[in-house]
């Protein structure tokens, strides 16, 4: 038999194999990783870090009411003086303009129901959509509504109503139908506002959606909750 | 006996390469798959020509560089075609892996009767 020049090449060649194998081995072991990671393992423990940060908001929220007590005992502070009496007025007009006080005054409330037909045909034209209640809120603003809230959120500046799924968030809170929507304003207004032929109830009614309207002498819209922050907005010239 | 010089570096290799830690990403995984078939095949078809003295070389690394190559691009091809190419080099590689074995057995096994056979003698 001859010399075995075979023998350095397979060993190398051998060796080029086990590098390939143990990187493939590396990689199928953390793919079987990443894949065990959605069983219940991750599972426990994303909700309880959900849990976690959920208390970790509340903490929050109470921290900003403390804060926003503070700051009311601020402004609430001995007043002589003429100049910060005006502040004061202006301050709270502007507040009131924000959303960010509670307001109490005659208006309308609008309470919105998936319907409760079935005619056949697309299912969806049988709830209550985001946009429908953003119509909604669209006209009672142009009617000159005051002040507008959307199952206890108030609708700011900063307000979204967007769709998602079955439900709908406002302000980022998910809420759900019934819609009841507080308005205060002129309510024949803001009714008319609503029901003029062609209007939203007017579209709306035929896919038996309902939509109930009251006028009530005293309508209370909370203040807007979430804590504005101004982070990417640069403080500018005040325009008053 | 030299036959235990290959197994060490394969061991070596194995244990190189799952010391180092490097993972491929999910998309590589059959480029893998398939370069470990091309070149364990490229191994025996090597161990069974130094069995029957024809081996050569030459025809060895560029069998070995050649295959991979194509079978690496037959993949390729087959995620472009979004065709399971891989499965055309699995099976080759494969049935060629099991035919190289089996000659190795046979020759192994020959050789032992021959052995046999000279110690009766």
């Amino acid at each position: 038999m001859k010399p075995r020049e075979i023998i350095p090449s397979i060993t190398v060649l051998c060796a080029i194999l086990g590098v390939l194998m143990g990187i493939q081995y590396n990689t199928v072991q953390s793919q079987a990783a990443s894949a065990a990671g959605t069983d219940n393992v991750r599972l426990t423990e994303l909700s309880a870090e959900l849990r976690k940060e959920r208390e970790e908001r509340e903490a929050l929220e109470k921290q900003l009411d403390k804060q926003a007590e503070l700051l009311a005992t601020y402004e609430a502070g001995e007043t002589d003086d003429a100049a910060l009496k005006s502040l004061q007025k202006e301050n709270e007009k502007l507040r009131a303009f924000a959303g960010l006080s509670e307001q109490t005054g005659p208006g309308i409330i609008v309470t919105m129901d998936d319907s409760k037909k079935d005619m056949g045909g697309d299912k969806n034209a049988y709830l209550v959509h985001a946009e429908d209640v953003l119509k909604v809120v669209n006209e009672l603003f142009v009617a000159g509504a005051e002040a507008v809230s959307v199952n206890g959120q108030r609708i700011v500046a900063q307000s979204g109503i967007t769709c998602a799924g079955s439900i709908i968030t406002v302000n980022g809170v998910r809420v759900a139908a019934p819609f009841e929507i507080k308005a205060i304003g002129d309510a024949s207004v803001l009714q008319a506002a609503l029901r003029f032929p062609g209007g939203v109830v007017d579209t709306l009614s035929p896919w038996g959606i309902v939509i109930d309207i009251r006028e009530e002498a005293s309508v209370t819209v909370p203040a807007y909750t979430q804590s504005a922050l101004w982070k990417t907005t640069e403080e500018g010239e005040d325009a008053a | 006996m030299k036959i235990i010089v290959p197994v060490i570096g394969l061991c070596a290799g194995i244990l190189l390469g799952i010391k180092s830690g490097i993972v491929l990403p999910y998309t590589m995984m059959a480029y893998g798959g398939v370069g470990i078939l091309a070149c364990l095949d490229t191994v025996l078809g090597g161990v069974r020509a130094d069995m029957e003295h024809q081996f050569q070389m030459r025809i060895f690394v560029s069998g070995f560089f050649l295959n991979g190559i194509v079978a690496i691009g037959l993949v390729w091809l087959g995620k472009q075609l979004n065709m399971d190419l891989s499965i055309a080099a699995i099976v080759v590689f494969g049935s060629r892996i099991f035919y190289n074995f089996s000659k190795i057995r046979r020759f192994l096994l020959n050789k032992r009767q021959k052995e046999a056979m000279i110690g009766e003698e």
